[in-house]
């Protein structure tokens, strides 16, 4: 008798699920309690694996056993013959080098990863980074070779177009189409860059990615250059990002003296090399025309499209620019096919999106799931939902360019077209959970105070625009808020839209906008009743001591304006002519004497 | 002449035997996330605890740092993986956790379920 514990994998994506893999549950179930396994073989469900023509799937840890096409006259013999008796049916088996599910292999059975598909973090988190072995073991630089060997640079560019990516910074552009468009430039040298300048606020995907796989956006470049007829590529990271430096630079060495970088690549008549450049730090060089003045010692501001980089790039020489994210798709579409790579996600958006979960859900972390996943899931499936029993209020998708979502729009497929429908935007992955406690013209002041901190001034749309509109809202959160306010901030975020210079400046009113369209009546509250609901906004909230104090004197040690007084053990009194609402004494109190009203 | 993919895998080969050198067929794999978030939330100190008792003499063991596999909330992790087994995720390592993996899981096989990740 065998008794090893298992942990079985359903897949539970659509396809799956139209295949019947739900009723493979109840069947596996029923079979399980007749041979009295339930304590020794736990059932999980994941998103879908991505190998729906042979669904439905159910994966056998440990083990990694994967049987396809599974019927539900099949789960007497699993349950029998695998986990009875330890022996897996080859007949259902079904044999898969697809690069992705590596990570599978280590974190599928965790609740937190089931739901996700990790296609371009497939090696973060299971490799040494630093290690160019570990990457080559995992049929690393495998994609290149291939490309150089067996494919023309047509084949590439038509290859990565059929396979319907999209650029991953936050645009969406088809990606094979850029490709196109750069290889079709007759003038040389042409250059490859990787734009590495991360900078929404609480955004870290790339970071992660380069720190825990930084071969794969080397190799993803390579193929770039080889498609494109690149000599050079340049990674543009930002200089806060040492460690992600450190790891790209030892990545580029070690893949120069293995000759996968430089000059004839393993023995073929293509050249490439990698440089880095460091940004210090702006969001707008995030921007890619501000970024390519940036790398040529200008001031980084953006320029006026057309012409664009594909055209008239670094160096006024097409240029081909892309995101962290879009090169690491790179060497599965190569090696896995467009043909399967098309197969995950939606009608127009094919793969997978990472996004930084943060906020108020109870798993923060960094995820990736298949374009399709709905809100819902991600906020909590993967995130477990909202901490402490508090009621979930708003979403915030693409950073300081997206929008506020509200409850209603949960169940909304994440993918570009519908996420601009709901009046949002994919962006770059940030993706901020948003609860009761926090209000939301506040939010959408600390987003409008980033972007107009990080503008770079060229253009007065977003220069004196965005000011203005920060004031106003300043003014309202401050309890200052006039009749007119409302239409005013509408009147100049639509004229900031429409007029700004860069994608930076066009989207910086979308906060704005997003929540005066779905949580008007927040702003109305703070202007007409100088009320915020959240308690969230200083000026507007009052606090009082109530009856449950006990007289200890610790609010009043620690009132910086002496505003409360009292004798021990006795009820203070606190004077709203004094009080500051720092809320020192709101945070002192041990015993929840103290009211926010 | 040996096409581009003849030498990728021929390297793959090679990387494979070296990486098996460095002992990667050990009864135990250990894991140590090395990320800035993971350094940042402590995961140093635990990879030194990992690396002072190999250096000690444990024994079958095989070492190796990596990048961020996104649970920021439980981070520094360790993951131990058997051949033959479920691999086992530690979440909230510190060097004390740590040193009890290292003599509870590493040296008597035994799963410290309380700090699992699931």
């Amino acid at each position: 008798m065998n008794a090893t514990s298992y942990r079985i994998i359903l897949c539970d994506g659509t396809s799956c699920i139209n295949k019947g893999s739900r009723k493979l549950a109840d069947v596996l179930n029923e079979q399980l309690a007749r041979h009295g396994l339930t304590e020794r073989v736990t059932i999980g469900l994941s998103g879908c694996l991505g190998m729906c023509e042979k669904g439905p799937i159910l994966v056998v840890n440990p083990g990694y056993t994967i049987y396809g096409n599974v019927t539900e006259n099949d789960i007497p013999q699993i349950v029998e013959e695998h986990l009875v008796n330890g022996d897996p049916i080859a007949r259902l088996v079904i044999q898969e080098d697809h690069l992705y599910n590596r990570f599978f292999r280590v974190f599928g059975d965790a609740k937190f990863f089931g739901k996700q598909m990790r296609i371009t973090l497939r090696n973060c988190g299971i490799i040494d980074p630093e290690s160019i072995d570990d990457y080559l073991s995992l049929r690393g630089y495998e994609a290149l070779a291939k490309a150089i060997t067996d494919m023309t640079p047509e084949q590439v560019i038509a290859e990565v177009e059929k396979s319907g990516l999209r650029g991953r910074g936050g645009a969406g552009f088809p990606t094979g189409r850029k490709w196109k468009l750069t290889a079709a430039e007759k003038a040389t040298p042409k250059y490859v860059i990787c734009n590495a300048d991360e900078g929404d606020p609480g955004a870290f995907m790339d970071r992660s990615a380069i720190e825990g796989d930084p071969h794969t956006i080397v190799e993803g470049m390579a193929i770039g250059g080889y498609a494109i007829g690149a000599q050079t590529g340049i990674v543009y990271i930002r200089a806060e990002y040492p460690l992600a430096i450190k790891r790209i630079r030892r990545a580029i060495e070690d893949a120069r003296s293995h000759g996968l970088l430089g000059k004839n690549i393993l023995g073929s008549n293509f050249s490439f090399d990698i440089e880095i450049r460091l940004g210090a730090g702006a969001f707008v060089c995030g921007e890619e025309t501000a970024l390519i003045h940036s790398i040529e010692g200008a001031r980084g501001m953006p320029r006026p499209r057309p012409p664009y980089p594909a055209a008239v790039g670094l160096f006024s020489q097409p240029t081909l620019i892309n995101n962290v994210e879009t090169w690491a798709n790179i060497p599965v579409i190569l090696l896995d096919g467009a043909n399967w790579f098309r197969t995950v996600g939606t009608e127009t958006s094919k793969g997978t999106k990472v996004f930084a979960l943060a906020g108020k859900v109870v798993n923060t972390g960094l995820i990736e799931v298949p374009m399709g996943t709905t809100l819902r899931e991600i906020i909590y499936d993967v995130g477990g939902g909202i901490p402490f029993g508090k009621r979930f209020k708003s979403v915030q998708t693409g950073g300081p360019s997206g929008g506020c979502l509200p409850e209603q729009y949960l169940d909304t497929p994440i993918d570009y077209e519908s996420l601009a429908r709901a009046g949002s935007i994919m962006g770059s992955g940030g993706m901020i959970v948003i609860d009761e406690d926090s209000c939301m013209v506040d939010v959408a002041r600390f987003f409008l105070e980033f972007t107009q901190d990080e503008s770079c001034g060229k253009c007065t749309p977003c220069r004196e625009g965005t000011k203005r509109m920060l004031e106003i809202l300043t003014r309202i959160t401050e309890g200052k808020g006039r009749p007119g306010d409302i239409e005013n901030l509408e009147r100049l975020g639509g004229m900031i839209k429409k007029s700004a210079l860069c994608g930076l400046g066009q989207s910086a009113p979308n906060p704005v906008l997003s929540t005066i369209k779905n949580f008007r009546e927040e702003y109305e509250e703070h202007i007409h009743q100088k009320r915020c609901r959240a308690k969230a906004c200083k000026s507007l909230v009052n606090y009082e001591i109530t009856d449950k104090c006990v007289g200890c004197g610790a609010c009043r040690r620690a009132c910086p304006v002496s505003a409360i007084s009292g004798s021990p053990k006795s009820r203070h009194a606190l004077d709203q002519n004094k009080c500051i609402r720092c809320g020192m004494c709101f945070t002192t109190c041990k015993f929840e004497a103290i009211a926010k009203v | 002449m040996p096409t581009p993919l003849e030498l990728v895998k021929k390297k793959r080969a090679e990387a494979v035997s070296r990486i098996i050198g460095k002992g990667y067929l050990s009864t135990k794999r250990v894991y140590v996330g090395m990320a800035t978030c993971e350094i940042a939330a402590g995961s140093k100190d635990v990879m030194e605890v990992f690396q002072k008792a190999v250096s000690r003499g444990l024994t079958d063991v095989y070492l190796s740092q990596k990048g961020c596999a996104g649970r920021c909330n439980l981070e520094p992790t360790v993951e131990v993986i058997e051949a033959g087994k479920s691999p086992v995720k530690y979440g909230k390592v510190d060097k004390d956790r740590a040193q009890q993996i290292i003599e509870r899981h590493l040296k008597n096989g035994e799963v410290i379920k309380e700090w699992v990740i699931d």
